[in-house]
């Protein structure tokens, strides 16, 4: 810690630098930020809910559109005793996992091909480009057309949304990987394949998983959006069908749960990437720095 | 031979005069997790206003921990150090070892980046930059970005970055550590030229014994980790110094003690780095 003591004869100063903490002191203090940060992180959205409580209950805002919390929660303890809320959850999540799997998969592979060879970016990139403009909402009556009014049609949706999502942030990752890399695969002469095993795939890795995060993040976006429009199960249309019947309670539950989902999602891919990528967790001094 | 090892006693707390630098059992623990390594200490040194001092030790020893304490970047687990500083000029500024060079800024925007920060008027600091990069030999890169440089060029960037701002201590983390051998010469030369003009405090941290005697008026040997001072050494070579000292025979002997006493330490590293892994 710096602090200046006291004037020193001449017109100057004396800036001591000493022990803010012993060691031990030091890691006890980081453990008590820790303990604090996740105290805020839960704190601030159970002040929301109070604040939200008392607005409703007194009358500040509308609780026909505002139900107050208990209600919402009341409204969720029936959904989940009647099993409705397990039903719409696991449709949604089954139409987000087979989405995301269908976008990744293709993502990833037209990310690879159009990052390791250049006539095949010259090729497809602007065609590539120019339809990841186009809202996949918009395709969507497209796909009812093609699919007929089936949860393939749904699937097919959100994995187009995550496909080109993964392409992009794939075929970034690839033609981002340092030269410096790329040569020492040449100099051991490493062939094609062993250079993209053992260099290419691995560097592109984190950036890739950053993709993924988004990915999941706006499949659950893209999920209630199909669910709104075409589906008679999962929380967006949980979400809808409360709204024809103004059940406002049952609509935040709707809202909630999928706050929830993408929440859970976003994280488990977090901690997945960590788990995978051990080398991309540098520890520096004092503290961690992180390619993810 | 003005050899002498220096005791880790504590000194006391008053300014000696002339003094710019003390450090007194300064340490420096870091732990992760449940591992705990103690880099540096304790560790004493006294500094004296306008000395060029070199810190030469074998890799890890805790040279670049100490540096950044110094310069505020860490605060010590243990000790103090005191720095006596005079109002108005920039009180420490670092060259770091892989020049620290912003991509994204031009030579006359990274060399003038000290002097935006303490808001110097933009024209005073155009003046002032220009005036650095000519002194330390870039004219007519004004303009150019980072990446368009050769390593050496890159380097005398960062140096001039950390003049600018007129440090009343200057702290460079082996600045020449990444440039080819005849590069470092030429830095050296220059470093010594541009030192000359104004003979404000240095603390150059070195793996080079040749380095550190070839600049400094004092070489101080640190131990393995946790670094301390091993040895403290009075460079007898007079001022102004031209890098060719190097080439006299009362060099190559001076270069011999202390390179034993430093042979010790770096092996001592060595045993250390097999016992870990």
């Amino acid at each position: 810690m710096t602090q200046i003591l006291q004037k020193p004869p001449a017109n100057g100063r004396l800036v001591r630098r000493e022990a803010s903490a012993t060691p031990e002191r030091a890691a006890v203090r980081r453990r008590r930020r820790r303990v604090i940060e996740i105290v805020l992180g839960f704190g601030a959205p159970v002040l929301l809910f109070v604040v939200w409580q008392v607005a409703a209950t007194s009358g500040a805002v509308n609780p026909l559109f505002f139900p107050p919390p208990t209600e919402v929660w009341k409204a969720a303890l029936e959904l989940v005793e009647s099993g409705e809320l397990f039903e719409h959850l696991w449709a949604s999540l089954t139409r987000v996992l087979i989405g995301c799997a269908m976008g990744v998969v293709t993502g990833v592979a037209a990310g690879i091909a159009l990052g390791a060879s250049r006539w095949v970016r010259a090729t497809l990139e602007p065609l590539l480009s120019a339809l990841y403009t186009v809202p996949k909402l918009a395709i969507f009556p497209l796909l009812l057309l093609i699919f007929g009014l089936t949860d393939t049609a749904l699937n097919v949706a959100i994995g187009m949304t995550v496909f080109f999502f993964m392409w992009v942030s794939t075929m970034a990752a690839f033609l981002a990987v340092s030269p410096g890399h790329r040569e020492v695969a040449q100099s051991f002469q490493a062939g094609p394949w062993l250079t993209f095993r053992h260099v290419l795939f691995p560097a592109a890795l984190p950036q890739m998983f950053i993709g993924l995060r988004m990915s999941v993040s706006v499949a659950v976006l893209m999920m209630v959006g199909v669910e709104f429009t075409q589906a008679n199960k999962g929380i967006g249309y949980l979400i809808w069908y409360s709204w024809t019947l103004f059940q406002a309670p049952r609509m935040y539950v709707g809202i909630v749960a999928v706050a929830l989902m993408g929440l859970l999602l976003s994280n488990a891919v977090k901690w997945v990437s960590l788990l995978v990528l051990p080398w991309a967790r540098v520890e520096i001094e004092g503290g961690d720095r992180n390619l993810l | 031979m003005d050899t002498q090892t220096r005791q880790a006693t504590a000194a006391p707390p008053t300014a000696p005069a002339g003094a710019k630098l003390l450090a007194s059992g300064v340490e420096r623990q870091f732990i992760s997790g449940k591992s705990r390594v103690h880099a540096l200490g304790p560790f004493d040194l006294r500094v004296a206003d306008g000395e060029f001092v070199c810190l030469v030790g074998p890799s890890g020893c805790g040279k670049s921990t100490f540096l950044r304490i110094v310069n505020g970047l860490l605060p010590p687990t243990a000790g103090t150090l005191d720095l006596w500083l005079d109002e108005g000029r920039a009180d420490t500024s670092m060259v770091f070892q892989d020049y620290g060079v912003l991509p994204w800024k031009t030579v006359l925007a990274n060399v003038r980046f000290g002097l935006e920060m303490a808001k110097v008027p933009r024209r005073e600091a155009n003046e002032r930059a220009m005036e650095w990069i000519r002194r330390i030999g870039l004219s007519g890169f004004e303009k150019a970005y980072p990446a368009t440089l050769s390593g050496g060029m890159r380097q005398r960037v960062s140096i001039a970055r950390a003049l600018a701002v007129q440090p009343q201590i200057l702290l460079m983390d082996e600045p020449f550590a990444a440039v080819d051998a005849q590069m470092r010469v030429v830095l050296q030369e220059v470093l010594l030229k541009v030192w000359e003009e104004d003979r404000r405090t240095v603390i150059f941290v070195t793996h080079s014994l040749e380095e550190a005697l070839v600049l400094g008026d004092r070489v101080v040997v640190v131990s393995a980790r946790p670094g301390r001072v091993v040895s403290d050494i009075t460079v007898p070579f007079g001022r102004p110094r031209a890098s060719d000292v190097r080439r006299t025979p009362e060099f190559a002997e001076l270069h011999q003690n202390v390179w034993d006493v430093l042979r010790d330490e770096v092996q001592a590293s060595l045993a250390a780095g097999t016992e870990a892994s």
